[in-house]
This record gives structure tokens, sequence and C-alpha cells, in this order.
């Protein structure tokens, strides 16, 4: 029998490379792809040595596959990822929301163009590195949570198609990152030592007002100073555009009180954010949107774990219906839950669903 | 051994006699050609001699040819050298980047510049460019044959048009040596561009020639080598290489070209006796290169398919970067994006066998059967 041929996608970063060594380990024939998804001509930003889609990036991928042996090419998906997740970022932010890009990027970039392209050339499977693991539920493939708690990156897959799992490899998920920069000291790749990017790799400098500018510039000049109201609606400052704000952040305001104020709501409409003290910014229920079941449909009202952020704690709760909407009560008011960041479902470390957060 | 590497017109290997003079000269020279002691002049004089073979061979005098970094180079010092503000450039649309994006850059610096679409067969018309001839004209820049489709543009008309209106004329001519005859005396070009890594010579290596008469503008400045036009310690194996590699491609250009046409000729009776589904684009075309639209398939999958075969071909021309594009020059020609997309260029060149054709041939035929059951399933 030949050997099942993986198409692995290659960042040119540590984890993707180490993915692409523990394929090879396990046997498959393996085909290195890196996506170029998008070019600095078109976000703005820096184009510096720590960010994907460069041609530094590119170079380092295909070097690390020639290193172990495997053919490299890279794949323009510029077109899907602008449509599908910048524009939707800008766009989010623009009606005072908080996207998760990553996860319409898994959704639909890497669970659907990548995987068509699999198809296209005949492989098996495609593996990340993610990390996160596949596992058996109720005798279907799932996701489950990467063994480092630290690390875990299910909570991004959630809008994955439930019948691509059965085609997903994920080599990273029984390591934690030492032991995977530990695996590519083993292997000398040059990359073994690259510092973590936390950043959303199209904005690589974190200022997102910055690219909302460079990408958005007429949209972004047309919102002026608004209002920063309190929780009675009374007019307490003037604020310098809401897209410079985020639900739950402090810091940079401008007003002072003995105690600390934070962002609880914003109205894009009405360019105005409103602010309260901390314990007004705890919620007990939120609706969702957008859900997509990684099993097959549960039994509602269900009872499981959410998780409200990337990298937040799973809080106990219930999914329910509610005037045809989805409905998740938390078993204890959870702070800050921001309108267009992902919720996830788990049952203990399986990764069951998802949506995106809506308060009406 | 099955000889699979199909993108000729990309780079090519080495000619085995260029390579080994090349290692030679590497292990036993490298004195500063313009240093006074014998090392240097052991140098010069190779470097002299290697100037007066290539000026030989594409009769020209040895005074007119200058020594670059490669055809991108030779490129951007004619256009760069020889245009100022105020000048207008004619050149045409489907020009490698090494043309067209430093027309684009001296755009931004006063320059103007027409640019010339292909037809549909993808030919410079020569009236095109006669009517786009201002008063402030100074340059034509066509290229000699072009890079994606292989079609050859009509220079010697070109050049009398030119001629005929007082404007300077430079081609680039880098996919043209050996392939097809050529005389740079009979050719009353004023610039030329050679890039040897395209007939079997070394790469990071070119030539510019200049005729007599003509002045650049130097826009490198240094120890004054190469005319101070192209200042430099000379890389002196690079240029010895190229000196045999230019006198072996135009020595044997008859020999080489009525050969890859037969193969060239082989590979399309096997594409018919197969059954596929293909069109060839462009016409007045180069021996050897071959731009083909497959209907079923898209060229960049097609490409990474035949590549895990073993096969290399390419899909538009190869970039830095390795991100496949659709081809300008092909919607240029007038193909839609679709067919644009499903178009690999397969090149052909002296080391390859019938057999290497057929092994080609059948490996594509058997990718092209499986997507079109695809399509049918």
């Amino acid at each position: 029998m030949s050997k099942k041929t993986v198409m692995v996608a290659m960042s040119g970063g540590v984890d993707s490379s180490v993915a692409l060594i523990k394929v090879i380990e396990s046997g498959y024939k393996a085909i290195g792809v890196t996506m170029k998804l998008w070019d600095y001509g078109n976000v703005g930003g820096n184009d510096d040595d720590n960010s994907c889609c460069g041609v530094e990036e590119i170079n380092g991928a295909k070097l690390v596959c020639d290193q172990l042996g495997v053919p490299h090419y890279t794949i323009d998906f510029q077109n899907v990822f602008k449509e599908k997740v910048i524009d939707d970022f800008a766009d989010e932010y623009l009606k005072g929301r908080t996207p998760n890009p990553c996860v319409r990027c898994n959704s639909y970039v890497k669970w659907d163009a990548f995987i068509d392209q699999a198809n296209q050339l005949g492989a098996d499977f495609i593996a990340t590195g993610h990390y996160a693991q596949i596992g058996f539920y109720n005798n279907q493939p799932v996701i489950q949570q990467g063994v480092d708690p630290l690390k875990d990156q299910a909570y991004v897959l959630w809008g994955i198609p439930k019948e691509s799992i059965a085609r997903t490899l994920f080599p990273l998920g029984k390591f934690t990152k030492t032991q995977v920069r530990e695996i590519a000291k083993e292997y000398n790749l040059e990359t073994a030592e690259k510092p973590e990017s936390m950043e959303i790799c199209f904005v690589a400098d974190n200022n997102y007002n910055r690219f909302l500018n460079n990408y958005v510039p007429d949209k972004m000049n047309s919102i002026g100073a608004g209002n920063i109201l309190d929780n009675d609606d009374n007019v307490v400052g003037q604020h310098k555009g809401y897209t410079n704000y985020t639900i739950g952040q402090r810091k940079g305001i401008g007003l002072s009180y003995p105690d600390p104020r934070y962002v609880k709501s914003i109205d894009s409409k009405t360019n105005t954010i409103t602010i309260s003290r901390k314990n007004e910014l705890y919620k007990k229920t939120c609706f969702v949107s957008n859900n997509n079941w990684l099993i097959d449909h549960p039994n509602l009202p269900l009872e499981c774990y959410s998780q409200i952020r990337y990298n937040s704690k799973k809080v106990k709760s219930t999914i329910l219906m509610e005037d045809n909407k989805f409905k998740v009560e938390f078993d204890e008011a959870q702070l800050a839950v921001t309108p267009g960041q992902s919720i996830v479902f788990y049952i203990k470390n399986i990764l069951i669903g998802g949506g995106v957060i809506e308060l009406l | 051994m099955n000889n699979l590497y199909f993108d000729i017109a990309a780079t090519t290997p080495l000619d085995h006699d260029v390579s080994k003079l090349i290692t030679e000269i590497q292990n036993t020279v490298f004195g500063n050609p313009s240093s006074i002691h014998q090392f240097g002049q052991k140098s010069r004089s190779l470097i002299e001699k290697a100037r007066r073979q290539m000026a030989k061979s594409l009769n020209c005098k040895p005074s007119e040819l200058i020594f670059t970094g490669g055809g991108s180079e030779s490129n951007n010092l004619i256009l760069k050298g020889f245009l100022k503000k105020g000048d207008h450039l004619i050149t045409s649309s489907y020009e490698h980047p090494a043309i067209a994006k430093v027309a684009q850059e001296l755009e931004n610096h006063g320059v103007e510049v027409t640019y010339i679409k292909p037809n549909a067969d993808g030919i410079i018309h020569v009236n095109d460019i006669e009517s786009a001839i201002k008063k402030n004209t100074t340059l034509i820049s066509i290229m000699y044959v072009n890079n994606e489709l292989g079609c050859i543009n009509p220079i010697s008309n070109i050049i009398k048009m030119a001629k005929q209106n007082d404007i300077k004329i430079h081609t680039d001519a880098v996919q043209l040596i050996g392939k097809q005859p050529f005389d740079l005396n009979s050719l009353n070009v004023d610039f030329l561009s050679i890039a040897p890594h395209k007939y079997y010579g070394p790469k990071g290596i070119g030539a510019l020639f200049i005729r007599s008469g003509n002045l650049l503008n130097s826009i490198f400045q240094g120890g004054g080598q190469e005319k101070n036009i192209r200042p430099g310690t000379e890389n002196i194996s690079g240029i010895v290489g190229m000196g045999l590699a230019t006198e072996k491609a135009i020595k044997d250009v008859e020999k080489n070209s009525k050969k890859i046409l037969e193969l060239e000729e082989l590979f399309i009776k096997k594409l018919n006796e197969n059954n596929i589904r293909y069109k060839v684009n462009g016409k007045y075309r180069i021996p050897g290169i071959l731009n083909i639209t497959f209907p079923n398939i898209l060229g960049q999958t097609l490409v990474m398919k035949l590549d895990l075969n073993g096969v290399a071909v390419s899909f538009g021309s190869a970039c830095s970067s390795g991100t496949p594009k659709p081809s300008k020059v092909l919607l240029n020609l007038g193909l839609s994006d679709e067919e644009a997309l499903r178009t690999i260029r397969i090149s052909i060149g002296k080391f390859h066998t019938k057999n290497d054709i057929n092994n080609l041939a059948n490996i594509l035929s058997k990718i092209l059967h499986k997507e079109c059951e695809k399509d049918l399933a």
C-alpha cells in the first residue's frame, strides 16, 4: 500500500516546522505548503522578520522543507483571505465589535480553500501546527484541547466544517511548547529560538487603529470624537473615536475617578462609549450567532463549559434556545462578555462547537 | 537517467565544458584584474579574451560589450543610464519586470512611458510603436523574445523604423541567444541585454551591448571598471564562463534549435495521440518555449502535481517568492482570467532526448486524464 499523503500548512515558524517533522516521523508522505495570505503593500506596517507571509518566512519554510526532504509550494490565498478575514475584521471594528480573525481564517481559509487545494493535489490529510488534538466522541472524530494549557488553541477552531475533522492532523496537540522547541533544536531548525508572535498576523505592530487608518481611511476619517457616557447616560467626557476602545479597557479613557472606570459598551451608531465600575461589567448571559457544532447537534438545554475569549478559563454554563436564538447562561457572571468575540463550548476537553457573542 | 527539468526558459543547467572551465578558473585564478602584478595580469587577460571571444561570436566590437551582473542589471543600466526627465520611452506591456518595473520607476522621475500591447498572436506590431512616437521620444525598448510565450518580435523592422525616426533602440535579447541565429553587425540595434544562464552559461553574470557612439550615464560609482558603467571587481570565472557559453550557443544554434523543434513537435504529437485538450498560446514562437492552456486543470495545481512526479515546468514566469499569480502577459494576449489560470509554460532544451519527451507526455497525460475522470464523476 502506498503511503498516505499529508499537506502541511507551513508558516515558516517553529510550530509548523515541528508539525512537519512529526508528520514525517509518523510515516506519512508530506508536502509543505505556505499560504500567501496578505501583503504589506495592502495592509500597511513594517515588513520585519517576525511576521508571516513575507519573503523571509516563505523562504524559511522552504528551507525547513528542504532540510527534511519534502517538496514545498507557496500558494496564493490573498483574495479569499482579504474577503473573508481582513474585510470582516475592519467591518466588525467599525461596528464597535471585537472580531476574532484567526477563527475566520481557520473556517474560511485553512479548512476551506486550503483543504480544497489538498483535494486537488490528491492529499489524504492536512496538518497544521495548532495546539489541539483529534480524538473520538460517540465514535466520531472530534477536536480536543491541546495538552499544553498555556498554548491550547482549540478556541480558534470552532468554526471549521465538522466533516473536515476526519481529514485533519494536529501533530503538536500532545506536546508542550517547551517540548516543541526541544524537538526543533534536536533537528537544528533555525526557527527553534524564534520568539512567539502573539499579534494578529496582518497587524504585526498590534496597532489596530494604525491598521484601520491604512486599510479603510475614508471610513476612519469620518469617525470623529464622541461622547463618553456613564451608566445613566450622562455625558461625562469626550473620546477620540470609538474604534480606539475595546470592552473591558481601563487605560487610556482619559477621565479620572477615585475608583477605576472601564469601557462597558461601544455604540458605533451614536459614536458613544459607556463607562462603568468593574462590577457592572459582569454578565450572566449572552446570545450566540453563527453557531457551528463539531459533534452531532446536541439536545438542549445542554450543560457544558464555555470559553468567552482566547486564553480565558472555561466556565460552567448552560446552552439553551430562547426566541429561536442560542442563549448561554453562565453559572457565574462573566467579566467583559464582548460582542464579536467567539464563544466556544466544551464537554470535558472536547470542543463541541461555538459561535459569535451577541448581547441582544 | 531521466531529465525531466522542462523549465529551460527560467534557467538552464550549465554546459559541461563551461562548468569545467569555470571550476578550473575558480581554482586557479584569483588576482584582481586591476592589479599591477602578474596575478592581476592573468585575470585581466582572461577577461579581455572572453570579451573578444564573445564579440566574435556576436559579431560586434569587443569594446561594445559591458559585463554586468545579469540580464536585469543590463536592463536597469540602459534605461536608467539613458533616459532623463522629460524623455519619452516606448516599450511593450509584456516586458520582463526588469524592464517593466524600471519603466514604472522612471515614470515617477518625470520620464514619459507608453506601453504597447501585443496583438492576439503575442507580437508587438511595428505600426503600433510608430504611431506612439512623440517629439520627445528618445528610446524604444522592446524584448526580442517574450519569456512566457516564446513569441519572436519583428525586431529588425522595429529597428529600421526607429532609425528612420532617429530614435535609439534597445532590446532585451535574454530569451533569444542560442535559440535562433543572431548577428549584431546586421542587426542595427543600439543597446542589447544578454544573460548567459538562459543558454547553459553561469548565473549572476550578464552583458550589455552598447553600439559605438552611444553613451550611457553611470548609475553606479566605483573603481571605474567596465567604463564606469558597471564598476566593481570583475567576476572572472563568470565572465570566462559566459564567453565560452556564448561561443558554443552561437556556434551550435542551428543544430540545437533543429533538435529542440523536433522534440517540441514530438511532444505535440504525443498530446494529440493521448487525446489531451490543449491550446498553444502565441504565434511566431522560438523553438522550445511552449505556453499551453490545459482547460481541465489549474496551472498552479498542474505544476505542483507534475513536480510531485519529478517533472519541472512553470506557471507564469519564475518570481522571487514563488507565489503564483495569473499571468498579465496572457491577459494582455486576450486570454480570460480563467484561461490564464489554466496555463503553464513548458520549455525544452538541448540536453533533452526523445525519451525525456515521451516521459513528460506520459506523466502529463496521466495527470490530465485523472482530472477528466474527476470532472465526470
